[in-house]
């Protein structure tokens, strides 16, 4: 059938929430259902570090009716995810293997680029008025109730994407312990905003021009309530009368007024203060509020993936911007990577048959080397350490952690000595094979440029009886590659069974 | 609300019991009308009669409650539950007053002119009928009676909430000893055997006669060894209302059969007596029962006149009734498509029972067994015996649909019907829900979940009235068929919020009560405020069963003083006051009383001339709006809308069955003379018919007939 339908489950830190949508090519995605109920997983996790059994109880149970709706729909497919607090909590594989029995289904942990990225794909997935919005300087700013991610993009690609610790809930909470009136209160946060953000600007946001700003998450929603965007855009002015209004009511006048359920009231008033100091800082003239929630990213990956829907928008591309953003941070090489690049995926594709890796792997190799060298900005005798901690330390939107995590090693072992033992514990049997695949690659395509010189800048590469030539018509000298090419070459061997040489096109 | 406290006061509001006494009062002025059939004037009789008795049982017994819990907060029109039972008191001793003046002074001697006597005591009978009655007493009811003599070892019995019973006083026979005193003693009036007794009678006139007359004249058979003495009926109504803990009630079904029984046992508040009853007994039953003098109701004539439906139902008099109306088939039903089909062509609003119920019930069935059906959700509030929507469910179970029904437990009377179907349906395999803690689900809609080619598509019926196909014959209600994406995603959200779910992000068309659906009227009504502040005419019709929600009222005055033209259709009670000046003088209320009962509720709101009809399930009563789950929907075709605002039309034209609300809170039936007459509801009967009717095609009308019709030649 030309028709799909498909569950989207967010086992979220405040409530969880099931949405069943429609997906075929002529009408996109549309939504069917969607069922929401509180359950405080995150209180269990941020205050005792594991979820406690009766919340488990709890969810599971709440997990059985959603099944019970799946069948109602007929469903052809889900997808669960967990966010913050199962992912912090440290007792979750205990905890997903309990989902697991109990209800059958399979919940997925996602970090945070990726569930950013997931929120971002289901905004992009509004092409139109996405694309109209992105023209000019934007913003995707969600405040969530633990932290808050601002995403940029500079024209049509994201470039960079942060996680500040200014999250409603938390906000709220540091308010509960101190005393005070209500505005001083209000004095309190608004300084803890203003530091944390004026950071940002200065780190990240620089001179970059800001027109839009695309709010999403909860404290967006019932903003959107009250600043009375039926339409989904406001104005920044209507949106600092709203605030005003906001600020001389108190939570009980607020829910009433706004018809905000009691529960997500106080998060209102954190939220719509950090909005406002975003907008004074970069100047934005209008906030759209798509009302994208994390199901509808899952349901446009699900899309994606399953080929059911083209999106004209190309994400990974979104992600090899914000790549090389971290590498341009880190003072990389732009034209030896640029080569670096083109020779490995040159290599990678012609490969295929022996590695038996897909399109997401030839992005990680190129994630990998446009990152490749950054480890050189901290220390130049250890650039593989410092890379490895620079890359784990730093959000690339899309990737999931341990995405992130099989990057840093292909970095780290580019330059050091391949180690098959280390790391056994974290880093699982498919995740280690990849990386020695990837890194195998990246060595080579390394030792080729070792001068920076781009000598071999157009190489052909080509596979006969267990030897894989890589040959340039560069008329310069190779003595320095090919010197080095011995020891990569030999792992390369090691990893693929295959043979590299590296040799001059005949003639020059 | 700060503002608008000018329209607080309390002699700006009606007291909802004394209004309520009007509504009956209401409906006893169609049994005093002459110019209704003899047998219908009968029915409206009992129902004053049956009416009378639950708002005992409900209404006094809360007042009551409160009088004894020394709780003397007054209502919105000022009035403690003290002087509310005083006042209701008095009303109520005058309306009972009428309606056996009613019946002794105008419908028996009609009766007899017909050719009916109804023989009011067992002494007028003559001989055969004597004979008869014996031998009836000896056959049929000795076998069934239980008579219960009070003494020191035989405690006062129990005596059960609205039977029928008798009582008597005995003498032991001479001979035996303590010759003097008196004994007590009663009997029930088996429920089991017809009240109605029919005796032989001679030259075509028939003879009736009450069952506890019988059973008078009998009463020594069952007293062997004593002389009656003196033997009155008498019937009393206790304290009905339940007083369920929910948050307590481990399972609220249990709870529920538990308090049926307790019913049984609560306060006597009212006790009702022949006028002749002796002194002594009288005396007896007022120490047995606890009951006060204003509380007893001396009755000249039979006791419970809810007899008189049965008398209604008597084999032949045809003529004395209206005939019995078969509701009309829906013009856009008829034809060979299915029911979902159908309403892919467009949404179909139905009314009732001009328009035949089937159509929901098909609706229900064809869902059932339908392949391409995944689920069906529905609520059921009051469903009729036997119901074909109920077996249609669990047959769906049955069949592997996902079926889920809230079964409304707290229906009020309607518990122990609502018990039994609630565990059929579960033991088909339905997921039954039983009603919401704190909240009766009062909303009537009904989902059904359908895997199209073209993906899923949902069709929902909304309604006015319960999924009931008896009383769908008998209440006007209206509801709408639909297969609208939004309004399907806003079915499925009402039904997750009923599975206790959080509220959804948005709704797209529906409101719900209690949470949203009072700010929505609220809002609604103020936009006509605004309209004539812009200088446009502003309007509201609205129709419903009750009026008595302050808020509402105090918005309706708000917008009567800033000019909105407001008329309203109000069968029940209503407790705005009308021609006040400055505050209610643009607004008018009419109530309708007629053969069908009036039950739809509608709303109209001119919005500047792009006018908005929403239909529902709640009345404007903070019952509806603050303790149950209703819903509000907009009709929003044209040909639908202009459908409906017929129907508002039409019975603002009433002048035949519709009472108007006068400045003193008495109703009157508008001056008729020199107008043409408007009985709405005979009125919709006509066009009911008229559309039914399959329309004569242009073309082919010639051959509709079995004639041929020959072609001449022109001249």
């Amino acid at each position: 059938m030309a028709v799909a339908t498909f569950a989207a489950i967010d086992v979220g830190s405040y409530e969880l929430e099931l949405t069943i949508y429609e997906i075929s090519p002529k009408k996109g995605i549309t939504q069917l259902n969607r069922v929401r109920k509180v359950i405080g997983l995150g209180r269990d996790t941020y205050d005792r570090g594991i979820i406690s059994y009766d919340r488990v109880d709890e969810m599971c149970k709440l997990l059985s009716k959603f099944k019970g709706v799946m069948t109602e729909f007929q469903v052809d497919g889900y997808k669960a995810y967990g966010t913050s607090a199962i992912r912090e909590a440290e007792n979750r594989e205990v905890v997903l293997d309990q989902i697991k029995v109990r209800t059958g289904l399979e919940v997925n942990v996602l970090s945070n680029s990726e569930q950013r990225f997931l929120c971002y794909k289901a905004i992009a997935a509004k092409e139109n008025e996405f694309n109209n919005i992105i023209q000019k300087g934007t913003a995707i700013a969600e405040v969530g109730s633990g932290s808050m991610q601002i995403s940029l993009f500079d024209k049509d690609a994201l470039v960079t994407t942060q996680n500040l610790p200014l999250g409603a809930l938390r906000i709220h909470q540091i308010l509960a312990r101190t005393g005070g009136t209500n505005s001083d209160k209000k004095q309190i946060i608004q300084e803890l905003i203003d530091n944390d953000i004026q950071t940002f600007k200065k780190l990240f946001l620089k001179e970059r021009e800001v027109k839009n700003i695309i709010a999403t998450g909860v404290c967006a929603l019932y903003m959107g309530r009250g600043a009375h965007a039926d339409k989904q855009r406001i104005s920044v002015q209507e949106f600092q009368e709203f605030y005003q209004a906001l600020r001389d009511m108190s939570e009980e006048q607020i829910a009433e007024k706004y018809d905000i359920p009691a529960e997500f009231v106080a998060l209102i008033v954190p939220g719509a203060m950090v909005y406002k100091k975003l907008i004074e800082i970069t100047g934005a003239e209008m906030v759209w509020l798509p009302g994208v929630r994390l199901g509808d990213g899952i349901a446009a990956e699900y899309a994606e993936q399953k080929k059911l829907l083209r999106f004209p928008h190309d994400f990974s591309q979104d992600i090899l911007v914000a790549a090389r953003n971290i590498a341009k941070r880190y003072m990389s090489d732009k034209e030896h990577s640029a080569i670096l690049e083109k020779n490995v995926l040159n290599i990678f594709d012609s490969m295929r048959k022996y590695h038996g890796l897909g399109k997401r792997e030839r992005l990680l190799l190129q994630i990998s080397t446009i990152l490749h060298d950054c480890g050189k900005y901290i220390s130049m005798r250890t650039p593989g350490e410092c890379a490895y901690n620079i890359i784990m330390s730093t959000e690339i939107i899309g990737v999931s952690h341990k995405e992130r995590e099989i990057i840093a090693n292909v970095v780290k072992y580019n330059t050091m000595e391949f180690d098959y033992t280390a790391d056994s514990y974290t880093l699982n049997k498919d995740m280690r094979i990849i990386i020695a695949k990837l890194t195998a690659i990246l060595k080579i395509g390394n030792a080729m440029d070792r001068s920076h010189k781009q000598k071999f800048k157009d190489i052909r590469v080509s596979i006969k009886d267990q030897q894989m030539f890589l040959t340039t018509d560069s008329a310069e000298n190779i003595m320095l590659e090919e010197s080095l090419f011995k020891q990569k070459a030999d792992f390369f061997e090691e990893v693929y069974g295959i043979r590299p040489v590296l040799r001059k096109k005949k003639g020059i | 609300m700060a503002e608008g406290k000018e329209f607080q006061k309390s002699e700006y509001f009606q007291n909802r019991e004394l209004s309520w006494l009007q509504f009956n009062i209401r409906v006893l002025g169609e049994a005093r009308d002459k110019s209704n059939l003899l047998f219908e004037r009968l029915k409206f009789l009992a129902i004053t009669a049956s009416n009378l008795d639950e708002f005992v049982m409900v209404r006094v017994a809360s007042l009551k409650d409160m009088v004894h819990a020394d709780y003397t907060k007054k209502d919105i029109a000022g009035m403690t539950p003290r002087e509310q039972l005083e006042k209701i008191g008095e009303g109520m001793h005058k309306l009972v007053d009428t309606q056996y003046s009613t019946w002794n002074r105008s419908l028996l001697p009609l009766l007899k002119k017909e050719g009916l006597v109804f023989i009011a005591r067992h002494e007028l009978m003559d001989e055969e009928q004597k004979q008869f009655a014996d031998r009836f007493f000896e056959t049929s009811v000795y076998p069934v009676v239980t008579p219960m003599a009070v003494d020191s070892s035989r405690p006062f019995p129990l005596i059960r909430n609205k039977t029928l019973n008798i009582a008597a006083l005995l003498k032991k026979k001479k001979g035996g000893e303590g010759k003097g005193s008196l004994d007590f003693a009663t009997v029930q009036v088996p429920a089991v055997l017809p009240r109605i007794i029919e005796l032989p009678g001679k030259d075509g006139v028939r003879n009736v006669i009450l069952l506890e007359e019988i059973i008078e004249r009998n009463m020594s058979r069952l007293f062997l060894n004593y002389d009656i003495v003196c033997a009155h009926p008498y019937r009393i109504m206790r304290n009905a209302d339940l007083p369920i803990d929910e948050e307590e009630a481990e399972d609220l079904l249990k709870e529920i059969e538990r308090q049926l029984k307790r019913r049984q046992w609560g306060e006597v508040i009212r006790l009702e007596v022949e006028e002749s009853i002796d002194k002594r007994l009288l005396k007896i039953l007022k120490k047995e029962f606890v009951i006060r003098d204003e509380d007893i109701f001396t009755i000249n004539g039979p006791l419970d006149l809810t007899f008189l439906m049965k008398l209604y139902g008597i084999k032949g008099f045809d003529h004395l009734r209206q005939k019995s109306w078969v509701p009309q088939a829906v013009p856009e039903l008829a034809n060979e498509d299915d029911i979902f089909t159908n309403i892919k062509k467009g949404n179909i609003f139905l009314h009732h029972p001009y328009e035949s119920f089937d159509p929901v019930v098909d609706f229900v069935r064809r869902a059932a067994s339908d392949p391409q059906v995944l689920a069906i959700k529905q609520t059921l509030y009051r469903v009729s015996g036997n119901s074909p929507i109920v077996a249609a469910l669990a047959k769906a179970a049955e069949n592997g649909k996902q079926v889920s029904v809230l079964v409304e437990l707290k229906a009020r009377f309607d518990e122990e019907n609502n018990i039994i179907w609630a565990k059929k349906l579960e033991q088909a395999g339905c997921h039954v829900i039983y009603g919401l803690l704190g909240l009766k689900t009062h909303c009537k809609i009904c989902l059904v979940v359908r895997k199209e080619e073209e993906g899923i598509c949902r069709y929902v019926h909304m309604a006015t009235g319960n999924y009931n196909d008896s009383t769908a014959k008998l209440y006007t209600d209206t509801g709408i068929m639909t297969c609208d994406k939004a309004t399907g995603e806003d079915a499925s959200a009402v039904f997750n919020m009923l599975s206790g779910y959080s509220e959804p992000l948005v709704w797209n068309k529906l409101s719900l009560a209690p949470l949203w659906l009072k700010n929505r009227f609220v809002a609604l009504i103020e936009r006509e405020i605004k309209w004539v502040k812009k200088g446009h005419e502003g309007r509201i019709i609205a129709k419903m069963n009750s009026l008595c929600d302050p808020v509402i009222i105090q918005s309706l005055y708000k917008a009567s003083a800033a000019g909105v033209k407001i008329d309203l259709i109000v069968r029940g009670i209503c407790c705005l006051k009308v021609g006040i000046p400055g505050i209610s003088d643009t607004i008018s209320v009419r109530s309708i009383v007629g053969t069908f009962l009036e039950h739809s509720r509608i709303f109209y709101f001119e919005n500047g001339g792009d006018y908005e009809i929403y239909m529902g399930s709640a009345d404007w009563m903070p019952r509806n709006l603050d303790c149950r789950v209703e819903l509000l929907f907009p009709v929003e075709v044209q040909e639908n809308r202009e459908k409906v605002l017929h129907i508002l039309e039409v019975e603002l034209e009433d002048n035949v069955k519709a009472h108007v609300l006068l400045p003193d809170d008495t109703y009157e039936k508008p001056d008729k003379r020199g107008k043409i007459l408007v009985d709405s509801q005979s009125q919709f009967c006509a066009e009911a018919v008229k559309a039914a009717k399959p329309p004569v095609k242009g073309r082919n009308a010639a051959m509709t007939g079995r004639v041929f019709v020959p072609r001449e030649s022109p001249e």
